[in-house]
């Protein structure tokens, strides 16, 4: 399948927006109008997509139309403006798209609500069957990173910021001194558990990006 | 607009091709793509030069190694999604190929890289787009690129702090830390401490080219914000401040 490399897959979604305006402007920059807006608002970890479980990165931009290549190119354009959803996820595409209506349907209702036919999207099951319509296949799909699932990605980057603290601060100790403080550096950090203390899905800061043992995680 | 989120880029180009060549560009992408029947044909077309070693044009993106994800992806005009009689069907003259890339650094970093590291697997892979100047000379690739790129308007990245260097290098210092904890648990100190300077040694990779990529590449650092994490922090931060100021001015009032 072009669409996968290992586990991560790669999902582009063109869904058409309506033709047409609500008396003030036009579908199409009211819908990239609410994509800045939640850019310009909101923090990554704030970010609804940070509750979507396996979103590793995405997008959202409204193509309006191509672009002329000038002479002895042709003139070419779009009959309609297109919501283009781009995901680097891990796993599967449906399970994948369930999750993101369970965890964020507010927000892709806003998002999507000018598209056509979005208004009878009313499940997570029609909204797998509406993202799969809009869906076009990749030809090629480069994975530069890893295809492990999302939580264990961010537990490897969570010991690796913990273990190189650890290991800078420990290079005069005597032996001993380094066993136990090693054995206690295990008990805290829980290399093996993914779940917790971990990083936070979209922390773009030092100080909000750990997941202590008590708090959960979705993703 | 936002391209940026943290450490990370993303890039929308968006190109067209000749409907005639679509099927050609189509063959070239899928011999890039690894699989084992194309392995095999991939073994064969090498051996008639290097001009047919078509997998090996890709190499130079893995050597980059500032790439997350990317993908190529040809829509020929019929494949674009109808969803019903409110939209008009689209009948463009040309097929599009739409280029999704999430990389670290800045843009001219990247655009540059591209053009300086494999400018002949470039040249493939955009072969034939209507316009397109090849990659070499950079002010006319540069120029292409910028007429083409569609800007993002939300980008989200689950690791904003983190680099695809990063996720690589802290796998593979989690595997080893794993290893290490079960290996050690029986150890006397002096033992322990030996084996310890082993793992830090390994784990700080090593520049012997008998050693694979992997190996060589470091897995001990701090991850930090960069500069300017991403537009969206930034106006979340100066929305903070806006919010504390108004509430001084009024408790002092």
């Amino acid at each position: 399948m072009p669409n996968e490399a290992g586990d991560a897959y790669g999902l582009t979604a063109l869904c058409p927006i309506k033709i047409g305006d609500d008396q003030k402007c036009s579908f199409a920059s009211l819908t990239r109008a609410y994509l800045q807006q939640m850019q310009e608002t909101r923090a990554d970890e704030d970010s609804p997509m940070a509750s979507v479980p396996n979103t590793y990165l995405c997008r959202f931009f409204v193509l309006d139309n191509v672009n002329y290549q000038g002479k002895p190119a042709v003139l070419d354009s779009l009959k309609s403006p297109y919501l283009v959803f781009v995901a680097e996820l891990h796993g599967d595409r449906d399970t994948y798209l369930e999750g993101m209506w369970k965890r964020a349907e507010p927000m892709i209702r806003e998002v999507w609500k000018h598209c056509v036919g979005f208004g009878s999207v009313v499940t997570a099951e029609h909204f797998v069957n509406y993202i799969v319509r809009c869906q076009v296949e990749t030809t090629l799909y480069f994975n530069g990173s890893t295809d492990d699932p999302l939580r264990e990605q961010l537990k490897a980057l969570y010991l690796q910021q913990e273990f190189s603290k650890f290991a800078f601060a420990s290079t005069r100790k005597s032996a001993e001194d380094l066993q136990r403080d090693f054995r206690s550096f295990v008990a805290r950090t829980r290399p093996h558990d993914v779940a917790r203390p971990t990083w936070r899905a979209g922390a773009s800061d030092l100080a909000n990006v750990v997941v202590s043992g008590d708090e959960s995680e979705n993703s | 607009m936002s391209n940026i989120a943290g450490k990370a880029f993303a890039m929308n180009l968006i190109t067209p091709i000749e409907r005639k060549q679509v099927k050609w560009n189509k063959v070239a992408f899928w011999l890039l793509t690894p699989s084992k029947p194309r392995n095999f044909l991939n073994w064969f077309t090498k051996r008639l030069g290097p001009r047919f070693d078509f997998a090996a044009k890709l190499n130079g993106l893995i050597t980059l190694s500032m790439i997350h994800y990317a993908r190529w992806v040809i829509v020929k005009p019929e494949e674009w999604p109808h969803l019903g009689t409110e939209q008009p069907r689209e009948d463009p003259a040309y097929a599009y190929q739409l280029f999704f890339s999430n990389f670290n650094g800045s843009w001219a970093q990247y655009v540059d890289s591209f053009s300086a590291g494999i400018p002949e697997g470039l040249d493939g892979l955009w072969n034939k787009n209507v316009g397109w100047p090849t990659s070499v000379p950079q002010g006319p690739f540069h120029d292409y690129v910028r007429h083409n790129e569609v800007w993002t308007n939300y980008y989200y990245s689950a690791y904003p702090m983190a680099a695809s260097n990063d996720i690589k290098s802290s796998k593979r210092l989690r595997n080893e830390l794993l290893d290490f904890i079960d290996r050690s648990e029986k150890m006397g100190a002096k033992e322990f401490q030996r084996e310890y300077h082993k793992l830090l040694s390994s784990l700080q990779g090593n520049p012997n080219p008998d050693f694979t990529a992997e190996e060589k590449f470091p897995c001990l650092g701090q991850m930090a914000p960069t500069p300017i994490v991403s537009l969206a922090s930034v106006a979340v931060r100066r929305a903070r401040v806006e919010i504390r100021s108004v509430e001084e001015v009024h408790d002092a009032e």
